[in-house]
């Protein structure tokens, strides 16, 4: 399964990369969706299928559609003004990564032991084994995403309707 | 001696292929790898165009007769070969792309709307031990590999720069992200009361097993259509708010607002002319077929049908008529419905639409999850005719709520 | 109950369905060239010019070359020239009698203004040709047909037009 993981990682990383190098905003996003689904491939190559599906459910299909949205009430979508913002240039980013590379990335890479063995002996990846750990370990959790989720539909809906009050609405 | 094997269960023809290449293959085990996907594959990228292309003739014919004229009828015998000459003419037309649209985008469009229809195809268990893909999450699979059809339409609207693909494109997301909702939540209670995602146990859920390994011809029959979740209320309400939701999805009457000639041009298609109109044109249908048999696999008992065990067969299981014919006739059936309501009804309008699946679709798919759940806990003489009940009743009241407040009934008289 | 004028339409057009393969009023398609085409007695498109003996067709024009309908046609697609006997003399009938159909908008009004009922609409519609111009100008030789064949194509007209020329022989003859 090798050769899945670094087909899957290449198109990852491209898709990354041309996601925050392309001018054009709307390509950009294209892009990121696409990382998005190669990044839902690896899930599935981790035996996570549900992720994998909730993560193209999530990503591409809503949240990806969301970007879209909001990328067409900016200007300059399609990149070809050329603006400059004051910044260092590419030599300090450089530096920076490097930085980062050399005192963050590189000991945690070298020094942590990853274990041989999966944590638990018996490993069922079921959407079975999900569904019971959020009813009975996880079971607050699970209410304060409704909670969270009902609070983010009010408010969507608080936002979006019109502030005209029933006896002044047009009969159709 | 192969052909033995191959008919002793004519339900297993491919399966037992199968199995007879990997016996011959049995060195190199990529081949029979390869050969698994081949045998996979192949079938569904070779069946489901020419699915598409006598669907294509059954809807001209059928629109035809139903508005009281008749289809095609001069290319070939009652017009069979018009798909053909479809064809050829969409091959053959100029591909007229506008100068400052999207390029790349333009282009990828239609490319990228059949890779989703085609791809969830493979959760759906066309007869037993014939799914492409047996994945333990096959419902969600679906809904999630179906979701990613909402980016081609946007590159299609957006990529055109032109207004009316804009808008035709915005509303066609809109309506696709609205819809979704009722359509998962419809299938939650066939999740439910299955305990798993997986089809291949949904459409085993719907047969009475030990029916159906009997001896009784007449059980076995009976066995393999009675426990159909479309016969239960729950199943019955799920089934038509999947339905009507299934028709959203795929921008088709009368829900196909964006894509309707006398509203926006053909909205997000406006600038794709020959072939590339024909790759949209086969998403479109391709996914129908893929949505069909997703309703066909959760509600209408999938790949069962009403059959008997072949006399000359000693497996339990094997079936007389193979069960992909049943899964393809109640798809067809499921086809013939939705070209039926569209010789019927007229379009909805675009806040219509958007009320419709809000306002309606979405309660309504919530309150079938609670009767689903007193159904499974109930005895099934209380759970039946309460779950009708109280379905009908949040139906009517839903309808009451959501309907406006006309004036006084306007009376016509002729001058 | 809702949603039952969906249940109603939707049978109304299953109904629809069925019924086309048995009753020809739910199946109103004319397979035209072969299952004939919809031409009837009300039919109209282009004049013809009324002649009386098959023996002598264009000597039993009844058209006079009066003129009067070259002056009422309103896209004026009408062009007489009076024919002149051996003298020289102008005698009642045409010599030239062009109709450009191609201009000609079926109105009517040169059949309304001939005092003589000497022309009349036509329902022959199959009058493509090859040339733009020349196949679309008719001459009097393509434009006469025979009373007979008003009778065939308009019967009820062309008995009224019979009975109004006896009256009016009727009463030219005696006086």
């Amino acid at each position: 399964m090798n050769i899945a993981f670094y087909l899957l990682s290449a198109l990852a990383v491209t898709g990354a990369l041309l996601a925050i190098r392309l001018r054009n905003l709307v390509h950009a996003t294209l892009c990121l969706m696409f990382f998005f689904i190669s990044l839902a491939g690896m899930y599935v190559l981790l035996m996570a299928e549900f992720i994998a599906a909730v993560q193209i459910l999530v990503y591409v299909g809503a949240v990806g559609i969301l970007i879209l949205f909001a990328i067409m009430l900016t200007h300059h979508i399609t990149g070809a003004t050329r603006e400059r913002i004051s910044s260092r240039g590419w030599l300090w980013g450089l530096g920076a990564a490097l930085a980062v590379l050399f005192t963050v990335l590189l000991p945690v890479l070298l020094l942590s032991v990853l274990p041989a063995a999966p944590a638990t002996p018996d490993f069922s990846p079921s959407v079975r084994n999900i569904g019971l750990s959020l009813m009975d370990p996880y079971t607050i959790t699970l209410q304060v995403m409704g909670l969270l989720l009902t609070a983010a539909l009010i408010g969507a809906v608080a936002v979006a309707s019109t502030s005209v009050r029933p006896q002044d609405k047009p009969r159709t | 001696m192969i052909l033995n094997t191959l008919l002793d269960n004519p339900d297993q023809i491919l399966v037992n292929l199968f199995h007879q290449g990997a016996a011959l293959l049995q060195a190199c085990p990529a081949l029979v790898i390869a050969l698994g996907i081949l045998l996979s594959t192949v079938p569904l990228v070779a069946i489901f165009p020419a699915c598409f292309a006598i669907t294509t003739w059954l809807e001209r014919k059928g629109l035809a007769r139903i508005q009281n004229r008749i289809g095609p009828n001069r290319a070939g015998w009652f017009g069979l070969l018009q798909p053909m000459a479809d064809g050829i003419k969409m091959l053959l037309k100029e591909d007229i792309v506008p100068q400052t649209s999207d390029r790349l985008a333009h282009f990828l469009a239609p490319v990228l709307l059949l890779i989703p229809a085609f791809t969830v195809l493979s959760v759906l268990p066309f007869s037993r031990n014939m799914i492409p893909a047996a994945a333990d999450t096959g419902v969600i699979l679906f809904f999630a590999l179906g979701s990613i059809s909402t980016l081609p339409v946007f590159m299609a609207g957006w990529s055109s720069h032109n207004k009316y693909s804009l808008l035709g494109g915005m509303r066609a997301i809109a309506q696709m992200v609205s819809y979704e909702i009722p359509l998962v939540l419809s299938t939650v209670t066939v999740v439910m009361l299955t305990g798993s995602l997986n089809t291949v146990k949904i459409v085993e859920f719907q047969q009475v097993t030990h029916w159906i390994e009997g001896s009784n011809p007449a059980l076995q029959i009976l066995g393999q259509v009675l426990k159909w979740n479309v016969f239960t209320p729950w199943g019955f309400t799920g089934f038509l708010i999947f339905f009507i939701s299934s028709l959203a999805e795929i921008n088709r009457c009368p829900f196909d607002l964006p894509e309707a000639d006398s509203e926006i041009v053909a909205g997000h298609l406006t600038e794709y002319s020959g072939f590339k109109y024909a790759l949209f044109f086969m998403g479109e249908y391709v996914s129908a077929f893929a949505i069909s048999g997703l309703a066909v696999t959760l509600f209408l008992g999938g790949w069962s049908g009403p059959n008997i065990r072949p006399w000359w067969s000693e497996d339990p299981r094997a079936l007389l008529i193979p069960g992909f014919v049943w899964f393809f006739l109640k798809m067809f059936a499921l086809i013939l419905i939705m070209i039926w309501i569209r010789g019927t009804l007229p379009r909805l309008r675009v806040d219509h639409l958007m009320a419709f699946a809000w306002k309606f679709l979405m309660p309504l798919a919530l309150i079938n999850i609670f009767i689903a759940g007193a159904y499974y806990y109930l005895p099934h003489w209380i759970g039946w005719p309460a779950g009708l009940i109280v379905i009908y009743a949040c139906y009517e009241g839903l309808g009451r709520i959501n309907r406006r407040h006309l004036g006084p009934k306007r009376i016509y008289r002729y001058a | 109950m809702l949603g039952k004028g969906i249940i109603n339409g939707l049978t109304v057009t299953a109904w629809n369905f069925f019924g086309s393969y048995f009753s020809k009023s739910r199946l109103t398609t004319v397979q035209y060239p072969e299952g004939g085409n919809t031409v009837t007695a009300f039919s109209r498109n282009i004049p013809f010019l009324v002649f009386d003996d098959a023996n002598a067709p264009i000597d039993s024009l009844r058209c006079v070359a009066c003129k009067i309908c070259e002056k009422e046609c309103p896209p004026q697609c009408i062009y007489i020239v009076q024919d002149k006997d051996a003298n020289g003399k102008l005698i009642k009938s045409p010599k030239i009698f062009d109709i450009d159909i191609s201009v000609c908008m079926g109105c009517q009004i040169c059949v309304e203004v001939c005092p003589f009922e000497s022309i009349k609409m036509d329902s022959h519609f199959e009058l493509a040709g090859r040339d733009r111009f020349a196949d679309l100008l008719l001459h009097r030789e393509q434009l006469a047909k025979s009373n007979d064949y008003y009778h065939k194509i308009h019967p009820a007209e062309a008995r009224e037009v019979d009975d109004r020329l006896a009256a009016k022989q009727k009463k030219a003859g005696p006086a």
